[in-house]
């Protein structure tokens, strides 16, 4: 046994001198180990087994080691204020023709600018929020039903990736509070990244994209809701729409909606073929106050839907899958 | 949940088709995501009399049966009395028995929606004819039943369809239990048919026996003491009611009308006894539970002292299911004595089950917190009817009339008595709040134009009790008890909208005054700069914020940096990201073996880290980056360096920005630098505005290793807000165009190794910028290196343009002499 000892000290400092380390398995002395074995009492065969494979595993472990300081010490400085490389020419960019934009960037961006015009302001969601932002402001108590729905993730600390862009509201409704009490409205939109403990196929994914918007003022109606949403989606599609609408329940808003549109026929929609696009409301009192708003003074209302559901209508994207793949066979589709 | 069109109409008339009402339904109270044709599958059922049966010879349990179809089923072969012959092998084939018979060419319903439903003939077994067959409740489709063939208990003729019999001549609504979480008073038939007669603009009146909150109880008949009820902790539990009946017969079975009805909604009959309580549920939306009476007495020493309390930590049930729970304090359990015999709202405890011997039992009627049983629900993964409807806040006022219905059914049906007093642990009953409002503030809401009329039989249409002022134009509403949603004004108007229909409302647009807004200045740099990479041949992508813990430390980045998030749906995704570099990485190998030799990819996102902190808001910190990553599979001798450093060049090009590139070092490791080799990449700022942009240059081999790269890759990754920053701060730098001629002189320095190009681009601008009548551009025209040589030549080209005159020969060769000057005296070069 103590052979194994005195060799792996000498084979060790071996490595140290090899230029390619990993050879070291391959020494003589080494192999020798292994013939060894037949010789042995069939009882000492198994220890002594495993302590040929520690040594191959510590063996293994110091010639990468080596290999790494090797090639770290081959890396070689380069002027990196000079425009290119000694003794050849400026690099070229790729060809122009095989760039691309996101297909999701293109659309989220052409939404974005709709609703600017419309009298919008645009903010980014954010993609890590507390309890309080994505639940308590939006009239969800701790504990309520309501919250399954959203199947949330958490981190260790507590924090939660937001599943829903109404992240934003209690901070747009406090940013407008200002404005809204010398006369003004509040009008923004918040876009951007949600996250749910979905399993992933076709139609399902646990990160997508959506948009929301929140209006308050001092005679909104629900009317007025209706015509704002169906307003963006003739722009959005350049054609006059029909709208409906069916109850549904949303914690933070009172009363609470399902919006569809009929199909555009840019789209090969069809008379009575609904597509439903989103949910809205009446923003709840409770989510007025939250933002020390008075919802005796003022109401508004708030919708969010999802953008990718857009895009894939708009393209006939037929996988939700391929919009985070990062595959090239896809994105060099939207030239 | 599933409701049924014909138990509907037992509560209000439905004249219109069934997809018409689908769609009102859908507009005005919930969306149904599927409508079910029943009676489909029962359309080749017939009802037949078995007029002769005799055994089959040579089988040991098969019959021959001659059946009377009344003669309706065409184009079959009958006897000399117009029987048909079926053999059956159930063992309760009888003379005289009413049957479902499925005659050929009929489906057996039980198979009606499989791939290949199976489809009857007339085919002989052991020799003799058998005409399809005589069905069990099974093969029906309604229920499992191993008694054999299904006994029709109705007196009907012979030919009659069983679809008419038992009114299988129906529609099924599917509903999505959480599209109703909050409305707990339609879990209930009654409750929503009440709601589709208000759609429909009808006024609805719910059975008197359901609104009495204080009925009377059939007569007692014995002497046996209720049931003590105590309720450990009041916020476990508002009501609980109990009664004790005897005489019960457990093995008793509901009537088939009765069964198939249960077994359409979902609902498995079992006997008579448990069927009434699930009926009653079915209908009122008020789960029951019985105990057995005696078993209930033998666990508590023959007492029945009811406690409705927590679970203790490491305490055990068994369940009806066979399952024996460890429960937890966030448990209710129901407990005789300190014995716990059932899980209260969700399951009862096998050692009080009802079975067929059963004669005394004990009737509970009760409400329990629907948050702890929300997380009975999730922790037991039990998602019976009776929890789905306790979970939802089932009223207290809705136990007594019934738990008096139950009472009542049992002693008709199973011919149970009351044997005690019913026992009830609530004082008094709270009446729902009166709530105020205004016609004016309705539409002020809505956008709508309801008179007060309208609203008043609007609600009334539900049985909301309401009350006009004609002075104050005040409306008094008072909810009906099952509506425990109903608490501001804004519910009510939302009542009035919806049961109207929302789609009566003109969509109008809000006004607006003129003011102009503007496109936020960060997503207007975002766009350009995702413009400029796309003209650049780059392509964008989106990848997951979430990554492999492998992938942070493959990229350098230690995982201890990012949030972890504890339910992550797999180990891939348990990680926020820290910078966007590793998610470029990791696509890198996909698209080579794509077929893809030479590609950029870019991303724009945000991105965390616990580094960042946590904001003003006491929420972690954002940051965004862009990064791009440009690879190309053919080696090439060029270092993939300035590749990336062109990309950024390019950009910065777009901003106007002029960049500076520093030395990286080796000790300081940040999440963004961790991926790059700090001996070939520079840390970039923007000379003007001072903005620090980011980092550019090749990845340390380790990196490219882990991510299987080609040689030829580098990148950068850079915070898009300082671009912005800087450009703000820059401004716009124009000069007027100079009316006189620019000249151009190429120099070429030879220089030592050592010397980096910006040091002589740098010491010949110094020698240039003091003389403001001249602009001059430097611009690179060659570098070149002897093999073997430890100097280099760097050849550049200066550009001058005068604004004050033209410049002479002379007075270009002054200025060209003096860069020179400069530039041999900061690096030692000799101009070639």
């Amino acid at each position: 046994m103590t052979d194994i000892d005195t060799l792996r000290d000498t084979l060790l400092a071996r490595i140290q001198t090899l230029e390619t380390p990993h050879d070291i398995l391959k020494a003589s002395e080494f192999k020798a180990l292994y013939s060894v074995i037949p010789t042995l009492d069939p009882a000492e065969r198994g220890a002594y087994g495993k302590r040929i494979n520690q040594l191959k595993t510590e063996l293994e472990a110091a010639a990468s080691a080596r290999q790494e300081a090797l090639e770290d010490s081959s890396v070689m400085p380069l002027d990196i204020t000079a425009p290119w490389q000694l003794n050849s020419t400026a690099p070229l960019l790729l060809p122009t023709e095989q760039g691309t934009q996101h297909p999701l960037t293109r659309e989220l961006e052409e939404v974005i600018d709709i609703f600017t015009r419309m009298g919008f302001d645009a903010h980014e969601s954010r993609q890590i929020d507390d309890d309080w932002n994505m639940f308590g402001a939006l009239n969800f108590p701790e504990g309520h039903p309501a919250r399954d729905g959203y199947d949330t993730f958490r981190t260790e600390e507590g924090y939660i990736p937001p599943a829903h862009t109404s992240t934003m509201q209690n901070r747009v409704l406090k940013a407008g509070k200002a404005k809204l009490e010398s006369g003004g409205q509040i009008a923004s939109i918040s876009y951007g990244r949600v996250f749910r403990n979905e399993d992933v196929d076709a139609t399902h994914e646990h990160t997508f994209y959506q948009c929301e918007g929140v209006f308050v003022s001092d005679d909104a109606t629900l009317g007025q809701m209706l015509g704002t949403l169906r307003a963006f989606f003739e722009e959005y599609y350049g054609q006059k729409l029909k709208i409906k609408t069916q109850p549904g329940y949303f914690p933070f808003v009172e009363p609470g909606l399902e919006f569809a549109i009929e199909k555009p026929a840019a789209l090969g929609g069809k008379p009575g073929d609904w597509l439903e696009m989103l949910g809205c409301g009446m923003i709840h009192p409770n989510v007025l106050r939250a933002a020390d708003i008075d919802p005796d003074k003022y109401r508004g209302f708030a919708w969010g839907g999802g953008v990718e559901r857009l895009v894939m209508l708009k393209y006939g994207i037929e996988d939700l899958r391929h919009f985070e793949s990062g595959k090239l066979t896809f994105l060099r589709k939207f030239l | 949940m599933i409701i049924s069109v014909n138990w509907l109409k037992k509560f209000t008339a439905i004249d219109l088709p069934i997809d018409e009402l689908a769609t009102l339904i859908g507009a005005r109270l919930v969306e149904i995501e599927e409508v079910i044709d029943l009676g489909k599958k029962y359309e080749g059922v017939v009802v037949a009399r078995v007029v002769e049966c005799v055994k089959l010879e040579g089988s040991d349990h098969l019959n021959v049966a001659k059946i009377d179809d009344g003669g309706v089923i065409d184009d079959i072969e009958r006897d000399s009395n117009g029987y048909v012959q079926v053999v059956c092998g159930a063992p309760n084939v009888r003379e005289g028995l009413l049957v479902a018979w499925l005659p050929p060419s009929s489906t057996v319903p039980e198979t009606y929606a499989d791939t290949e439903p199976f489809v009857l003939s007339a085919r002989k077994l052991r020799g003799v004819m058998s005409n399809g067959m005589l069905a069990s409740a099974k093969e029906l489709d309604l229920f499992d039943d191993h008694d054999g063939i299904l006994e029709v208990d109705q007196e009907v003729v012979p030919g009659a369809r069983f679809a008419d019999v038992y009114e299988l001549n129906d529609f099924l609504l599917d509903i999505e239990n959480k599209s109703l979480t909050h409305r707990p008073d339609t879990f209930g038939i009654i409750g929503f048919a009440r709601e589709v007669a208000a759609i429909q603009g009808n006024a609805f009146t719910t059975p008197d026996w359901l609104l009495d909150t204080s009925p009377n109880f059939v007569e007692k008949n014995g002497d046996v003491t209720p049931p003590m009820v105590t309720i450990d902790d009041p916020l476990l539990s508002e009501r609980y009611q109990a009664v004790v009946l005897a005489g019960a017969d457990g093995s008793m079975k509901s009537p088939l009308e009765i069964q198939t009805y249960l077994s359409r909604v979902g609902v498995r009959p079992v006997s008579a006894v448990v069927d009434v309580t699930n009926y009653l549920m079915m209908l009122t939306g008020q789960p029951l539970h019985a105990f057995d009476y005696d078993k209930l007495l033998a666990v508590g020493g023959g007492k029945a002292d009811i406690h409705v309390r927590a679970g203790r930590d490491g305490e055990t049930l068994e369940l009806l299911d066979g399952r024996t729970i460890t429960l937890s304090d966030n448990d209710i359990v129901i407990a005789n004595a300190d014995t716990a015999i059932a899980l209260a709202g969700a399951m009862g405890g096998s050692s009080t089950e009802i079975d067929s011997t059963t004669k005394n039992i004990i009737l509970e009627s009760a409400t329990f917190n629907l948050y702890n049983l929300r997380n009975t629900q999730m922790r037991h993964g039990i998602f019976s009817e009776a929890i789905t409807r306790f979970t939802k806040g089932q009223p207290a006022a809705l136990t007594a009339p019934v738990l008096a219905s139950a009472v009542r059914l049992l002693a008709a049906s199973t011919g149970a008595t009351r044997v005690s007093e019913v026992t009830d642990t609530l004082k008094t009953l709270r009446n729902p709040d009166p709530i105020e409002l205004t016609v004016s503030q309705v539409n002020a809401a809505l956008g709508s134009k309801f008179s007060a009329a309208d609203i008043v039989d609007t609600l009334q249409h539900t049985e909301f009790d309401v009350t006009v002022n004609e002075d104050t134009h005040t409306m008094n509403v008072v909810p009906p008890f099952w509506r425990s949603d109903i608490h501001i004004g804004e519910d009510i108007i939302e009542e009035v909208g919806r049961l109207n229909g929302f789609d009566s409302i003109e969509p109008k647009l809000p006004l607006r005054d003129f003011t102009a807004v503007s496109p936020d200045a960060f997503d207007k740099t975002r766009a350009a700069l995702r413009r400029a990479l796309v003209r650049a041949g780059a392509n964008e992508v989106l990848s997951y914020s979430f990554i492999h813990g492998d992938i942070l430390k493959k990229a350098g980045q230690n995982p201890e940096n990012s949030y972890r998030i504890t339910n992550s749906i797999s180990p891939d995704l348990q990680y926020y990201r820290q910078t966007l570099t590793p998610s470029l990485l990791s696509l890198v190998r996909q698209n080579e073996k794509n077929g893809f030799d030479d590609f950029a990819l870019f991303e724009m996102n945000k991105t965390h880290s616990k580094a960042h902190g946590l904001n003003d808001e006491k929420v972690p910190g954002e940051i965004d980056f862009l990064a791009l990553t440009v690879v190309r599979k053919k080696a090439s001798d060029d270092a993939a360096f300035y590749q990336a450093k062109k990309y950024l060049e390019y950009l910065a090009g777009s901003f106007g920005l002029e960049l500076r590139y520093d030395p990286v070092a080796n000790d300081v490791e940040y999440p963004v630098t961790a991926p790059f080799e700090y001996r070939r990449s520079a840390l970039v700022t923007d000379v003007r505005s001072g903005e620090f942009i980011g980092v550019v240059g090749e990845y340390k081999k380790s990196v490219a290793k882990a991510f299987k790269l080609p040689v030829y890759s580098a990148g950068f990754e850079i915070d898009p807000r300082a671009i912005l920053a800087a450009t703000a701060k820059n401004g716009f730098d124009y000069t007027p165009i100079s009316r006189y001629p620019s000249s151009e002189r190429d120099v070429c320095f030879k220089v030592d190794d050592a010397v980096n190009y910006a040091q002589i681009v740098t010491s010949a601008q110094q020698a240039l910028q003091n003389d403001s009548s001249v602009q001059y551009q430097i611009s690179p025209l060659d570098l070149y290196q002897a093999a073997d040589e430890s100097t280099k030549n760097i050849t550049i080209r200066i550009r001058l343009t005068p604004f004050t005159e033209t410049l002479t020969g002379q007075q270009v060769s002054e200025y060209i002499d003096g860069v020179i000057a400069a530039v041999t005296k900061e690096t030692g070069a000799t101009v070639v």
